[in-house]
């Protein structure tokens, strides 16, 4: 047939495989999400507190490595240069500091674990330790708080809009099946959480490696790029089901963003006010880690999402121990199993009108 | 010859309301109308097709394809154009072409060149570029007429394709898609309530009412008067002297909504006869030719009777 004419024409070429279809909903829902500057500016933001983080590595492997320059330039020949810099990086932690940082830093999470790890003066376990909690506050604060709005403003009108401008026919009309459609859909967000929170984790890491003194590291911190995709994994699995599982019962987006939105500040809400009532109860004022640590607020801790999602991450870090996070995990799993069974029945809904 | 579409008992339930009451049907290749009233289970009757929904009882093939377990296989081979709307807003017109290729299993950029030798197809211009929730209805019919045919699917199903068009864009429709089953062989299910597409594209009606199949019969044989019969245009100052002779010549001669007058007879010589009567009574005749029978009226009559049945 020439080129020129405008008409009808077969196509007969080899199709692509039925099992990555799944993707291009994940790619053209990126491409149509990423095109809100909003989402530009959000992501942004989100990488900002990799500066922050970035300076406190650099400043503690600057500590480090002075240190142990210092303590090894005589010992170094005698062929006892790794006990040297391990001397050296003891040193670096010196009492000062610990006590500086269990004092002023008892607010945050698992402070006192990682003081323990330090007094005990080994250099392979301290900077583990370090690097360790340094990303597990990363995920814990700026990326915990900028999921919330990254998946708030992406997600809820993933498949609501779907339904209400009834483009799941062009899905459903072919051969795709639904639960390809939600893996495609799950995968939209979770690309963005991707970039904000494993990406930039794994960035600070080899950023640490970069600074540290030699390769070696490698030998005693291996572990914590599988940690960050761990704790990457579990906070984008429960994140996105319920955000998809919210925006798969309603019609209108901006019920599902306010749900969202309404899910992670109830429960928080209320845990906060178990913490107060605590703090209230317990007379004298009392110190923070105090109130923290008392049995009726670590117990209710569970109706917080963060909290879970927190208490999860700081297992996966190696701060807490299993049979301290259980319940946490448990929650996790059962919000994720509920939501993707109501966002299955969500999405076969349509169909049956 | 396979049928496109063979349905035996097929019942499908929406908690206490019946949509689909045991219909038997056998369609054949070739271009289809599936007419019916509102709410007559048209729509229930595609999805069940496409496989999108499960249904209560019976069974079923699609392009040889059992119902209910090779939907995926079934939907690889239609190109299926809802009624409504449905786009994603944010994409281009050719991106959501590109996507339904994509989508059907085209690869990327083969999917690019696809899409735009669809819209082509289609009369699309420049305005392909233009973000989808920016186009007029007419535009928007074209882009989900596009994005049924992009991966040149065997059977297309078309749900109320012209409805919103104006004169001019409908024809245009229509012609593609005589075009398209003409030209390229493609089987054609089309669902309207406008006759007129029915009777200029179609071979064959299906009609359905009250979830059941009324009416199955292809085109030639609806129109198809049960006598012979002629329509006749005439213009005479002595009509009645006309009636009356063709009437004593044992012709029976009614007159319809459009003003023709229906000549019927089991004669052989009734075309003789009507000459030999305008002859004698002044008469001019403008046009003669075989009468059809009205599709409006098939369809009012099979629908009524199958209420009439139900009641």
């Amino acid at each position: 047939m020439p080129v020129h004419k405008v008409g009808y024409r077969k196509w007969d070429g080899e199709k692509t495989p039925q099992w990555n279809r799944w993707w291009i909903i994940t790619e053209t829902g990126f491409r149509i999400a990423f095109q809100s500057a909003w989402v530009r500016r959000i992501l942004l933001v989100c990488w900002l507190p990799v500066l922050y983080w970035g300076l406190a590595l650099f400043v503690l492997e600057q500590a480090l490595d002075r240190n142990a320059f210092a303590t090894s330039g005589s010992q170094v020949v005698s062929g006892e240069a790794a006990e040297a810099v391990n001397q050296g990086m003891a040193i670096a932690m010196n009492d000062q500091l610990i006590d500086t940082m269990s004092d002023e830093l008892e607010m945050l999470p698992d402070v006192d674990k990682l003081v323990a790890v330090m007094k005990s003066r080994d250099a392979g376990e301290i900077r583990h330790s370090i690097w360790s909690w340094l990303l597990m506050t990363f995920f814990r604060y700026p990326q915990g708080t900028a999921i919330l709005f990254l998946v708030g403003f992406i997600a809820p009108g993933l498949i609501s809009q779907d339904v209400r401008s009834r483009a799941f026919l062009l899905y459903f009309s072919r051969p795709i099946g639904r639960l390809e459609y939600i893996l495609g859909k799950i995968f939209i967000p979770t690309v963005f959480l991707i970039l904000i929170t494993a990406l930039p984790a794994i960035c600070l890491f080899f950023f640490g490696v970069t600074l540290s003194p030699d390769i070696s590291v490698l030998n005693s911190t291996w572990d914590i790029p599988f940690k960050i995709l761990a704790a990457s994994v579990c906070v984008i699995l429960p994140t996105v089901s319920i955000a998809l599982m919210l925006s798969s019962i309603t019609q209108e987006s901006r019920f599902a963003t306010f749900a969202w939105f309404a899910v992670w500040a109830l429960g928080h809400s209320a845990w906060f006010a178990i913490m107060i009532t605590q703090a209230v109860r317990l007379g004298e004022p009392p110190t923070s880690r105090a109130v923290l640590d008392s049995e009726i607020v670590q117990e209710w801790s569970i109706v917080s999402l963060y909290n879970n999602l927190s208490n999860v991450q700081s297992w996966i870090f190696g701060f807490q121990d299993f049979s301290e996070i259980w319940p946490s995990l448990f929650v996790l799993t059962a919000i994720t199993v509920v939501s993707l069974i109501i966002l299955y029945r969500g999405v076969s809904a349509p169909m049956n009108v | 010859m396979q049928p496109l579409i063979s349905l035996s008992q097929i019942t499908k339930n929406y908690r206490d309301m019946r949509a689909l009451n045991e219909i038997d049907v056998t369609i054949q290749p070739g271009v289809t109308g599936l007419l019916g009233p509102n709410g007559a289970g048209k729509s229930t009757l595609i999805k069940v097709v496409l496989g999108l929904i499960k249904i209560t009882s019976g069974s079923g093939t699609v392009l040889g394809h059992r119902l209910g377990q090779d939907g995926r296989s079934i939907r690889d081979k239609i190109g299926y154009m809802p009624e409504d709307d449905c786009y994603i807003p944010g994409m281009t017109g050719i991106e959501v072409v590109q996507f339904a290729a994509a989508l059907s299993g085209l690869p990327v950029i083969e999917g690019l060149r696809r899409a735009h030798e669809i819209l082509d197809f289609c009369g699309m211009k420049q305005e392909r570029y233009r973000k989808i929730e920016t186009y007029s209805t007419g535009m928007r019919q074209k882009i989900k007429f596009a994005a049924a045919i992009v991966h040149d699917p065997e059977f297309l199903i078309f749900d109320e394709p012209t409805s919103g068009l104006d004169p001019e864009e409908r024809e245009n429709l229509l012609n593609r898609i005589r075009i398209l089953a003409d030209e390229s062989d493609k089987s054609v299910l089309i669902s309207t309530h406008i006759l007129p597409d029915v009777q200029s594209i179609c071979d064959h009606a299906v009609i359905i009412a009250a979830g059941k199949v009324v009416l199955n019969e292809s085109l030639d044989v609806l129109n198809r008067p049960s006598a012979p019969t002629i329509a006749l245009r005439i213009d005479s100052k002595n009509e009645d002297g006309f009636i009356d002779q063709l009437s004593a010549d044992g012709l029976s001669v009614s007159r319809n909504d459009d003003l023709l007058w229906q000549v019927t007879g089991n004669d052989e010589k009734m075309t003789d006869k009507i000459w030999n009567a305008a002859k004698a009574t002044g008469t001019s005749i403008h046009s003669m030719q075989p009468a059809k029978n009205d599709l409006e009226s098939i369809f009012i009559s099979a629908v009524q009777e199958s209420n009439n049945a139900s009641s």
